[in-house]
């Protein structure tokens, strides 16, 4: 997807957002000057090094922080809250322990008020995208932890969002969990033409799935570069392995090295300075 | 540091105890202007500034002071036969394990139990006395040492022990040395607990039987229809309650530095 | 032998009745022999300690007439209408207390001092206010069975896993959704638990009033038994409530296991 596209066409447009927050060291800038478009159907990543304010950044584009500068825009509507056409999947475990799969994948149907068999109906369509038919009736806290995400997934999917944003969602995973899950969520987005934005430390996952990505500095996090992945679809294991594939990694990590030593530094020089504090 | 533990900008130019403050003195003025201009009977609750005008009278007059330190010497009795009686009872349940299993669900249910409502019975084996009151304090107050003792030593990390049989200690030595002082933080806890339980049924009980101190002023007041004089000794008790509670939380807090 | 071994090991396990089963009919058995020695020893004043058969037919009694059941109820009443309204009032503060930082470091430490206070010592105000009936005493159960309750839900309220309610805030649920769908199930341990120490609280409050002042109820039963002298019936009564008041306990705490089994 070309990334000098109009406004126009962009689904979501972040324009010029910058955060700043005080503590009690002073202000930081979490966000400094960020922006981006996303188009319909695209899969953007964004990526950085801890400490960039990426999450900050998914929480101003989710709309669950309002106090920021900058206007995101979702299909030429300005957001003032969780809007209706974005829908979050979190990084930490978010399935309600209380409900079933089914009754956790219907919330955001419930919600709107949509009638129970229709509900259910909805609920075991998406549940069985995500790969969980035979667990509608379970707990999550009878699911591992893979699981229980594609829950949460399956949940936000259910709401038929035009955007999906996606807070590091594999975090949590061991490695291979990840990797499997991965494939399973662009599977999804590729059937659905979901448009998605991932934010993610992972350069390997940002490259495999996404077709742009956006590289953070550290804090204050700017757009350092973006790269169009240029790599065709579906992105087999051939295509992961490929030389052009390395490339793109290699790109990415020379970027975020410098920032990540960046923010590695500043990390230890905070510990010094602030003896006997949790950080 | 990470984003996620810097604070939002927000309110901080008023600090929520002052508020809190505010608020009660607000109340306060409210019910006092609410009564002066009769919108509620001054019989059924006397305006603020007569229960606050009543405050020297009744302290003076009432040898509030002497009731308190009844009230206090109940208290204080109680609290070592609970101390004595609740550890030692529950250490003994700790070494000899059968005794434990068979009654500490026992000792539990009667934490449970609502053994101020046998004052009646005290009464009438104690009198209507002093001894009554103790007597009320110590058993509601009992359970909780027992079952904090208890548990105290069972929390006994095992790396501890085993430093002690390492050293080779007799099981005496043992016990004093490391599993007493190891379970202190919780048996404190537990005595804490007993003693607050102990303060409120010691109160509660001297209002019902009409003897012994600042309960029994509350009654007699009551009794005399001296409203404003009423609502003095309950603020007058409230105040002695908490601040009971809050010297037991600093004793706490002192005694367990590191948590 | 192998198979000796393991043959003698089975033998020497589980005798039929347990150690700690013989123990406790030992100890009860020994309480009750103590007792009736006590009774029948003439070393105390008369009838403060009756004899236990003395007490069994006052139970009989007690539980054969339907007085008592009238005044079970008017307890079970007066107890259940002061949990119903101050459980649900201390659920609302709780909730807006949990749920606000500033209005908590504001006000809950008033809860939270007044909280251990024997609110007994409210109860000739409350005769003001509600007058010599029911009323008063369920006024008095209600302010006791408040603050626990409040100060429950407050703690619970700031114990849930911050994330569920991102995720209601991101599918934009109203107030109300927010409470009943996430904030009250999420809280369900918390809840029963400050209604548990509520039972309880209220029940000493209720009793203890209906003891002081009332014609009616358990309490007022208990304190004719006293005026008039009628040990075994006393006995009789203090047994029925403990025993009710242990169960009603233990059944509330069994309610929440009931639901915590399969979903933490």
């Amino acid at each position: 997807m070309p990334s000098n596209a109009s406004t126009n066409d962009a689904i979501l447009v972040a324009d010029d957002i910058v955060v700043r927050f005080e503590t009690p060291e002073g202000p930081i800038t979490a966000v400094d000057n960020v922006s981006l478009k996303v188009q319909p159907g695209e899969f953007l990543s964004v990526i950085g090094p801890s400490g960039c304010g990426k999450s900050t950044l998914f929480n101003v584009i989710g709309g669950l922080l309002g106090e920021h500068q900058g206007v995101v825009t979702v299909a030429g509507e300005t957001i003032s809250g969780p809007h209706k056409s974005i829908g979050m999947v979190f990084q930490e475990e978010s399935t309600f322990p209380w409900r079933t799969v089914t009754d956790n994948v219907g919330f955001p149907l419930e919600l709107v008020g949509m009638p129970k068999a229709q509900r259910i109906e909805r609920a075991r369509h998406f549940i069985k995208m995500v790969g969980l038919d035979g667990f509608e009736n379970r707990y999550p806290g009878e699911l591992s932890g893979g699981m229980r995400q594609r829950v949460s997934l399956a949940r936000t999917l259910a709401s038929e969002p035009k955007i999906l944003l996606m807070d590091e969602p594999f975090a949590a995973l061991d490695e291979q969990t990840r990797l499997l899950l991965g494939d399973k969520v662009l599977q999804i987005q590729q059937h659905l033409k979901q448009t998605t934005l991932l934010i993610t430390h992972n350069i390997t996952e940002a490259v495999q799935m996404s077709d742009r990505i956006l590289v953070m500095t550290y804090r204050p996090g700017k757009v350092k570069r973006i790269v169009d992945i240029n790599l065709p679809r579906p992105r087999t294991s051939e295509i992961v392995g490929s030389e052009a594939f390395g490339r793109y990694v290699a790109q990415i990590w020379s970027d975020l090295r410098e920032e990540a030593s960046r923010g590695m530094q500043d990390e230890e020089k905070h510990v010094l300075e602030h003896p006997g504090t949790a950080s | 540091m990470t984003i996620a533990a810097a604070r939002q900008p927000g309110p901080r130019f008023v600090p929520p105890a002052l508020v809190g403050v505010a608020a009660l003195l607000v109340a306060l003025l409210i019910m006092e202007l609410l009564i002066q201009f009769n919108f509620v009977s001054r019989f059924i609750v006397p305006p603020p500034s007569e229960i606050i005008g009543s405050f020297g009278r009744v302290i003076v007059e009432e040898h509030v002071f002497s009731r308190f330190l009844l009230t206090l010497g109940e208290c204080l009795t109680a609290g070592v036969m609970l101390t004595v009686f609740g550890i030692a009872g529950g250490v003994l349940m700790h070494r000899i394990k059968l005794l434990q299993q068979a009654c500490e669900t026992w000792v539990a249910a009667m934490a449970a139990a609502p053994v101020v409502l046998a004052y009646p019975l005290f009464m009438v084996i104690f009198g209507r006395n002093a001894w009554t009151i103790i007597m009320m304090g110590f058993f509601a107050a009992l359970p909780p040492v027992i079952l904090k003792t208890i548990e105290g030593m069972a929390n006994t990390r095992k790396v501890l022990v085993n430093v002690g049989r390492s050293f080779n200690l007799t099981p005496t030595q043992q016990f004093w040395k490391i599993m007493f002082p190891a379970a202190l933080p919780t048996i404190f806890v537990g005595v804490r607990l007993g003693l607050i339980f102990a303060l409120i049924n010691i109160v509660g009980v001297e209002f019902l039987i009409n003897y012994g101190g600042l309960g029994q002023l509350i009654n007699d007041l009551a009794e005399r229809y001296d409203l404003a004089g009423t609502y003095a000794a309950i603020c007058f008790v409230i105040l002695v309650s908490v601040l009971f509670f809050m010297t037991l939380e600093k004793a706490e807090r002192w005694l367990r530095p590191i948590d | 032998m192998a198979t000796t071994d393991r043959l003698t090991r089975f033998v020497a396990a589980e005798p039929l009745v347990s150690h700690v089963t013989l123990l406790r009919i030992a100890i009860i058995l020994a309480v009750l022999a103590i007792w009736e020695f006590m009774a029948h020893s003439g070393l105390l004043y008369r009838d403060v300690v009756p004899s236990l058969f003395a007490i069994g037919k006052a139970l009989y009694d007690l539980l054969s007439h339907a007085d008592f059941y009238f005044n079970l109820g008017v307890t079970a009443a007066e107890i259940g209408t002061a949990l119903l309204i101050g459980g649900f009032s201390g659920l609302a503060v709780g909730i807006l207390l949990g749920a606000n930082r500033f209005l908590s470091k504001a006000f809950e430490p008033y809860l939270y001092y007044l909280g251990p206070t024997p609110k007994i010592i409210f109860f000739p105000i409350m005769i003001m206010w509600f007058g010599v009936g029911p009323s008063s005493k369920i006024a008095l159960g209600t302010l006791s069975c408040f603050f626990p309750v409040a100060l429950s839900v407050a703690a619970g309220m700031r114990q849930i896993d911050k994330v569920l309610i991102r995720v209601g805030q991101s599918f934009r649920a109203s107030t109300w959704q927010m409470i009943t769908k996430i904030y009250l199930p999420a809280m369900r341990h918390p809840i029963i638990n400050g209604i548990r120490l509520g039972l309880g609280v209220a029940l000493i409050g209720t009793l203890l009033a209906e003891t002081k002042l009332s014609n009616k109820g358990i309490g007022f039963l208990i304190i004719n038994a006293y005026s008039t002298f009628d040990m075994p019936r006393m006995y009789a009564m203090l047994i029925v409530l403990f025993v009710l008041a242990i169960g009603a306990n233990a059944l509330v705490g069994r309610l929440g296991d009931l639901e915590g089994i399969k979903r933490t």
